[in-house]
């Protein structure tokens, strides 16, 4: 099973991205104990100029650490044939113990990731390092889940074993699964289509008036935040059952199959993509008056923001074109 | 106050056999329309110190400030803009980019300001123009004499109208005549206020009345003041 091509490679980006993370961290300790931008020695000259390596590491490392969330769910898709019961993803992230965690902890690696991503970038536009304590403390503090997240994963994959049997996506996100992801799953629809529509209303409203006046910025992210979580659980709860046509049917991976003509990534990254951009405009937030990122943070937040709003109308739009076409009637 | 460098230090090859400091505890300040000279023998780390002032390479200690800004931590893509809008170099061996043409030479330190291409060569040409090589604005680089070519390398030089005219050792390659055609054309710039450091030890250079100041450097260490 480990020699599985998708398997190799996500272990071995894991192994590296852990590396990676750990030798950055290292270096990060050293820029919170040792950097001072007033002296000219020797050693701080050192930690500047490596700096600037390290973060263009960093980007690299955690672009992938993005990627790598859809690649491990692929991978879990694609492993399905391997188990008697599993019908897709669900079935197979269900095989072991290590499994949901994983996928748990990389969606929060997403996130965290990201942001980190985008405090980077106003770092680097600053010309005096205006970030770059925050983000290597912030680093330091993203490094144990990094690691934790490997572990997982590589844990997961090892105690594969082809002879089980797993249980499908129908029973692990039915009513009758007793799990947290069914109790999840058997949200009340209505009450659950008025949050998830109040909340993108909410989201798409702060996000257009922040474009437009340049203000709202930590309302727009936290709207953004708590429209995140709000929209997963909206897919798992109904917008789910429209796409399978099916009321009792939440799967929140079937619809990641070519059956369903893939339509599950461009949601997810909408989401997340959305979610993160968004979460990015609270994140620089404090920094707009810092003197050297005063001149290039508005543009950056606007960027954000555009880039959050837009990914929350193609999400939007994918869901109502679903309802609308679904032969779901559901009463 | 235009330049300032305080306790710089270079060091190539760090830790390594070849180690070998080139500058070592430099303290140093450039006045704003003036004329200095950093002269030394061979070796004296003259290129060196050149280098660091015009943040061609980072010193392995020690600051540097133009006009007040902090320049030593600047992460390259700050230090670009910088080199662009502060220094204009004139190098020993011209550096002229063969295969294009003076006109293109002169025009090219100026593109990635963006400026409209029809602008650029109108201020080129005038450059040409004014160090009178106009009619050799066509010609590859290659095809120019010694004298042709120092003055291209001047008017490239002056493209993004710079604070300071950065030359390493300008005179090191032409006859007496020239050498003197190049101070005089300093003294041109100086007067448009232009601040003017050179490096040389060419005595048409060190002794010429345009200068306003001698720094003296051997082995790297800043030694006094002839004038």
């Amino acid at each position: 099973m480990i020699f599985h091509p998708l398997i190799l490679a996500l272990i071995v980006a894991s192994g590296l991205t852990s590396f990676l993370v750990l030798y950055a961290s290292v270096f990060g300790a050293q820029i919170l104990g040792r950097w001072d931008l007033r002296s000219g020695s020797e050693a701080q000259l050192g930690l500047e100029r490596k700096t600037y390596l390290i973060s263009t590491l960093l980007a690299f490392v955690f672009t992938f650490e993005l990627l790598s969330l859809f690649l491990f769910i692929f991978t879990a898709d694609r492993l399905h044939t391997f188990f008697v019961g599993a019908m897709c993803a669900a079935g197979t992230l269900h095989v072991n113990a290590f499994g949901y965690p994983a996928l748990l902890l990389k969606a929060i690696n997403f996130v965290l990731a990201g942001t980190w991503l985008i405090l980077n970038a106003a770092d680097i536009r600053g010309y005096d390092y205006p970030l770059t304590k925050k983000k290597y403390a912030y680093l330091l503090a993203l490094a144990p889940l990094i690691l934790a997240e490997t572990a997982l994963q590589t844990a997961f994959f090892l105690k594969m074993k082809p002879d089980i049997t797993t249980s499908c996506c129908g029973s692990l996100f039915g009513a009758s699964g007793g799990s947290v992801a069914a109790d999840l799953a058997s949200l009340p629809v209505a009450p659950m289509k008025a949050v998830f529509g109040l909340s993108l209303l909410l989201t798409l409203a702060s996000g257009f008036y922040f474009l437009l006046k340049g203000r709202g910025g930590s309302l727009f992210a936290a709207l953004s935040g708590v429209n995140l979580i709000v929209s997963l659980l909206a897919i798992l709860s109904f917008i789910s059952i429209y796409f399978y046509e099916l009321p009792s049917h939440h799967c929140p991976f079937c619809i990641l199959q070519k059956e369903y003509g893939f339509l599950g990534y461009p949601i997810y990254l909408a989401v997340l993509g959305g979610g993160i951009c968004g979460l990015g405009v609270g994140v620089l937030n404090p920094f707009r008056k810092v003197t050297s990122l005063a001149a290039v943070m508005p543009s950056l937040q606007r960027k954000l923001a555009l880039a959050a709003v837009i990914s929350l109308l193609v999400f939007a739009a994918l869901v109502i074109h679903r309802l609308a076409v679904s032969n779901l009637n559901l009463p | 106050m235009l330049i300032e460098l305080r306790d710089v230090r270079k060091v190539f090859h760090q830790g390594k056999p070849n180690e070998f400091v080139a500058v070592q505890g430099v303290n140093l300040w450039i006045e704003a329309c003036r004329a200095t000279v950093i002269k030394g023998p061979s070796g004296s780390g003259k290129t060196t110190l050149l280098s660091l002032v015009g943040c061609m390479t980072r010193p392995t200690s020690g600051r540097i400030e133009i006009l007040g800004r902090e320049v030593s931590s600047l992460p390259e893509r700050f230090l670009t803009g910088v080199r662009r809008e502060t220094f204009g170099f004139i190098f020993q061996h011209f550096n002229l980019v063969k295969g294009i043409t003076a006109l293109e030479n002169v025009m090219l330190p100026a593109y990635p300001s963006g400026e409209n291409h029809a602008a650029l060569k109108r201020r080129a040409l005038d450059l040409l123009d004014h160090f009178a090589v106009a009619a050799k604005a066509q010609s590859k680089v290659e095809k120019l004499s010694g004298g042709e070519a120092q003055r291209v390398t001047i008017a490239r030089a002056l493209i993004n109208d710079p604070f300071v005219i950065v030359a390493d050792e300008p005179t090191a390659h032409l006859d007496t005549r020239l050498a003197q055609e190049f101070m005089e054309t300093m003294a041109r710039l100086k007067e448009q206020r232009k601040t003017i450091l050179i490096a040389s030890h060419d005595p048409i250079v060190c002794d010429s009345p345009i200068v306003d100041r001698v720094v003296l450097i051997r082995d790297g260490r800043v030694e006094g003041e002839a004038r």
